[in-house]
């Protein structure tokens, strides 16, 4: 009873220490386990709600070799660094905003359809809330892998996830 | 008669609550390094950054460690070193004889960055009643006494005198 007590009129540094921690931590990890762009595949994915980890970690299971991860993020992720996302692996856009990222992109003509709207079907979309609108999968121009096809690899790899 | 002097804190005592601080801040010093190193484990056995159930469990590490801390901190050292302030101060302040029996109340005030106390009167031979405080956990040492009259510093009893 007195230990509950006690726990209860320091609420606030418990709260506090909480969150600090789970910030650092969690930034200390991604630090500690971060690795070169050639070892890994950077993946921006233009959606509301995504299963990021979930979707890496699938993807990681038939990983290429020479790659050690494979990050997923939503565009939201860089909002407070937009140069992360010019560095990007791949990126699923939806149709509408194509335009707006076109020179972020190997190709632009050579876009793969993972959503079709009017199916209502896509690749990997138990982990990618799609939208209901078309979406596309895009090699990045500034990707550190277009010459050795890990990408591609991996995009295919992603392609081939269904529900 | 002779009458006995009793310290409500003794020299004993004082080096007893310096032990207990310095031993709980070893144990403090030995939780954190304890998490630190889990963290760091955790951290050198995952291979890629979407481990979310290790990064989950460094963070749960963390947290217990640093609450275990927190909790040691505010409710045992620094406790301890209120009580050690609080028992250097009775021994070299300058104290006044107050000749009378003293009656342990049930009383008990919490006061703000010090210590628990309980209050105490003490009945005067001229019937007057004097009401001083005693560090809580010092109250059974005076209990344990039939006081002649007390010796107090800023309204704390510091020593007692027993009656023969």
């Amino acid at each position: 009873m007195r230990f509950l007590k006690n726990v209860f009129s320091q609420l606030h540094s418990f709260v506090l220490w909480a969150l600090l921690s789970a910030i650092f931590v969690g930034w200390i990890f991604t630090f500690v386990t971060d690795t070169s762009p050639e070892k890994k595949v950077e993946i921006y994915c233009y959606v509301p709600e995504l299963r990021d980890t979930d979707l890496a970690v699938e993807l990681e299971r038939d990983m290429p070799e020479g790659l050690r991860m494979i990050r997923v993020h939503t565009f939201t992720y860089v909002m407070m660094n937009v140069d992360l996302v010019e560095n990007g692996d791949i990126y699923i856009l939806p149709e509408s905003v194509i335009g707006e990222y076109e020179e972020l992109l190997a190709d632009r003509d050579a876009g793969i359809k993972v959503y079709d709207a009017a199916a209502g079907k896509g690749a990997a979309s138990q982990y990618i809330g799609y939208e209901e609108e078309d979406y596309y999968l895009f090699i990045g121009a500034n990707s550190p892998h277009l010459e050795d096809g890990k990408a591609q690899a991996v995009a295919e790899a992603l392609m081939g996830i269904s529900e | 008669m002779e009458r006995r002097n009793i310290e409500m804190y003794d020299d004993g005592d004082l080096a007893r609550l310096e032990r207990k601080i310095s031993r709980w801040r070893t144990v403090m010093c030995c939780v954190a390094a304890a998490g630190l190193l889990a963290v760091i484990v955790l951290v050198l056995i995952t291979g890629t950054g979407n481990a979310s159930v290790t990064e989950a469990a460094a963070v749960g590490v963390t947290w217990a460690a640093g609450w275990v801390d927190i909790y040691l901190w505010v409710f045992v050292v620094r406790a301890n070193k209120r009580e050690l302030s609080h028992a250097t101060m009775l021994r070299t302040e300058e104290r006044e004889r107050i000749p009378g029996r003293a009656r342990l109340t049930d009383g008990r005030v919490a006061i703000r960055k010090s210590i628990t106390a309980r209050r105490v009167e003490v009945v005067c031979e001229d019937g007057e009643v004097r009401r001083l405080l005693i560090a809580q956990s010092r109250a059974r040492k005076l209990e344990k006494i039939e006081t002649a009259a007390v010796y107090a510093a800023h309204g704390y009893i510091a020593a007692a005198e027993a009656a023969e």
